[in-house]
């Protein structure tokens, strides 16, 4: 449902286009890069607890 | 598992209060026994004394202070060296002026609270029975005396150096150049006690107090560059200017200290 | 999984969604802005493009425009960045009250857990804050023609995200922990005075940049939606990185655990 307004607009100033799509392209790709690696270390750390609470586990049994 | 929400105890100046037993562990202010009652102006006047006469012994800050902001002015000297007999520094000497005080006492609290920490006295300051709000009052004095003797100092050489030729005709009067600067040297004083205790505390130290004095003296340097540049100018419009931005000056001064007063207790003794 | 933890994804996602949802619409269903300067356009697009909503030119444009053409008022694109730019920045202002919040929380109760979420929360600011920069840097240059402006929402801006680098270096330049701590909130709650200024500060005194007000409905809705979902990747951001933080501790005590 483009517009007939827009589609005007993007023949007649494709000036600005460049700056438009870079602030969109770079915000988007900041925070789904940060989002993305804070989820991955997230992750790493959980497994890592994982296995430090397992082997815990086990030597108070084995005490 | 539940998050374990550790409180964070404070302990005393001393390196950990022996006793934990007089501390509430959650607000931990170290408990002043009973004592007899000094007046506040007698702890101000105190601290005030320590430091006049600690400095009239060794000299250490006018000095320091002094001979640096002298090297500056001689930088500056280098840097308009090739400017050419006919460029105007009165347009710039505002800045120039406060970029040179701006470093000066960066330079001085930094040294004045190093002092401080070198020789115990904060802890031994934190021991003796003076109120810790004094303690802010009388360090932000202090400092604030010696960066107007250093002002005093290097303003008229500045004007020597640099204005000699300019045109001064219409150039305001004298005190408000004063007032502009003194407002100026108040907001670096009471902000610059609180920042400067924190930064040497730090490995930082003085590229600590750099990043965290510089953005928030911002707004004032603005306003006294503003006001003190329309003095220097004299334009027609030079009192509504002058007025409107020393007033300025003036209320960041007065809630600067207010905050850097209620947050000075916090970042004692920890 | 934690339940703080489930959430945050949810919301990860969400905010993902909407703000993609606020990025097709505007530039779909938002009516598209005018500047007053005109272009000349041929008389066959141009009767389509004041039909379409833009205004014609005033009698003196359209004297000066070349015969078999007509003067419009020129669409201004660069004004799409402001359905990203305009959330990210009111963002980044909402979190870093959040940790000026914790940061005079943790004062008055000292646990150790306030500062955390006030470290996060400032964290989350910064990010925010880089975004907002980049996007409107790109837009002053769009608009105005200039990478910086001197202007008073830039500059009480710019003092904002050195204030807020200023905090990460006043942190890592302690060991102590109580201390860090207690440094790091004595210092968010002084930046922060700086928030209202910037906020305020297009409404109080002459500035080139625009203030919000009087948005028509076609614009309003992909804002909105645009608002909620970056409010919602802000809280998500923030979830995120303190279920981490709370991970790493957890991690230290079992280390000390095994080899105590």
């Amino acid at each position: 449902m483009l517009d007939a307004t827009n589609k005007l607009l993007y023949g007649l100033v494709l000036r600005d286009a460049p700056f438009v799509i870079a602030a969109y392209a770079v915000l988007w790709l900041a925070l789904a890069g940060y989002v993305t690696v804070t989820l991955r270390r997230l992750i790493k750390l959980d497994k890592e607890v994982k296995l430090l609470e397992d082997a815990v586990k086990a030597r108070t049994k084995a005490e | 598992m539940p998050y374990e929400d550790r409180v964070l105890k404070r302990t005393s100046g001393l390196g950990g209060s022996g006793d934990g037993s007089t501390d509430p562990p959650s607000l931990g202010r170290p408990v002043t026994p009973a004592r007899p009652k000094i007046s506040s102006w007698r702890q101000f006047k105190a601290i005030l004394r320590k430091d006049i006469v600690m400095e009239l012994r060794t000299k250490e800050m006018i000095t320091s202070m002094g001979l640096y902001a002298l090297l500056v002015l001689i930088i500056y000297y280098v840097a308009l060296s090739q400017a050419g007999s006919n460029f105007d520094v009165s347009r710039i000497s505002a800045g120039l002026l406060l970029l040179a005080i701006v470093f000066t006492s960066m330079l001085g609290l930094n040294r004045s609270l190093v002092h401080e920490q070198d020789q115990g006295q904060l802890d031994a300051l934190l021991l003796s029975p003076i109120d810790r709000p004094i303690l802010f009052f009388g360090k932000a004095v202090t400092n604030l005396i010696f960066l107007l003797i250093v002002q005093v100092i290097i303003t008229p050489l500045f004007y020597f150096i640099f204005m000699g030729n300019a045109d001064t005709a219409a150039m305001g009067p004298l005190w408000m150049v004063a007032l502009a600067l003194l407002l100026g040297s108040i907001g670096i004083a009471s902000v610059g006690t609180l920042l400067a205790t924190m930064s040497v505390n730090t490995k930082g130290k003085d590229f600590v107090l750099a990043v965290i004095f510089i953005p928030l003296m911002f707004p004032l340097l603005l306003a006294v560059v503003t006001a003190l540049n329309a003095v220097v100018l004299g334009n027609p419009d030079m009192t509504s200017v002058f007025w409107r931005f020393t007033g300025i000056a003036f209320g960041y001064d007065v809630i600067t200290t207010v905050i850097a007063f209620a947050l000075y207790e916090f970042i004692l003794g920890v | 999984m934690k339940r703080s933890l489930r959430w945050a994804l949810i919301l990860a996602v969400l905010g993902g969604l909407l703000t993609t949802l606020a990025f097709v619409g505007a530039f779909t269903y938002a009516r598209v802005q005018t500047f007053s300067t005109t272009v000349n356009v041929p008389n066959a697009v141009a009767r389509k493009a004041v039909k379409a909503g833009f205004p014609a030119g005033d009698a003196a444009t359209q004297m000066a425009a070349p015969p078999g053409t007509v003067a419009v008022h020129k669409p201004w694109f660069s004004q799409k960045i402001f359905f990203f730019h305009v959330p990210i920045a009111v963002a980044s202002l909402v979190v870093m009250t959040i940790a000026a919040i914790f940061s005079l929380l943790f004062l008055i109760k000292r646990k150790k857990s306030y500062d955390t979420r006030a470290k996060v929360a400032m964290e989350a600011t910064l990010v925010f804050i880089i975004g907002t920069m980049i996007s409107g840097d790109l837009w002053t240059r769009a608009s105005w023609g200039v990478w910086w402006e001197w202007e008073p929402r830039l500059t009480t801006y710019a003092i904002l995200t050195l204030l807020v680098i200023a905090y990460f270096v006043l942190r890592n330049s302690v060991e102590d922990e109580e201390r860090r701590a207690t440094y790091g909130a004595v210092f968010a709650l002084f930046a922060w005075v700086d928030v209202p200024i910037t906020f305020m500060i297009t409404r109080m005194m002459p500035s080139q940049h625009p203030a919000l007000t009087g948005l028509e409905t076609s614009n309003l809705i992909p804002f909105m939606i645009g608002m909620a979902g970056m409010s919602m990747l802000g809280f998500a951001i923030y979830e995120l990185r303190f279920n981490e933080e709370h991970l790493r501790e957890r991690l230290a005590a079992l280390k000390e655990d095994l080899e105590g």
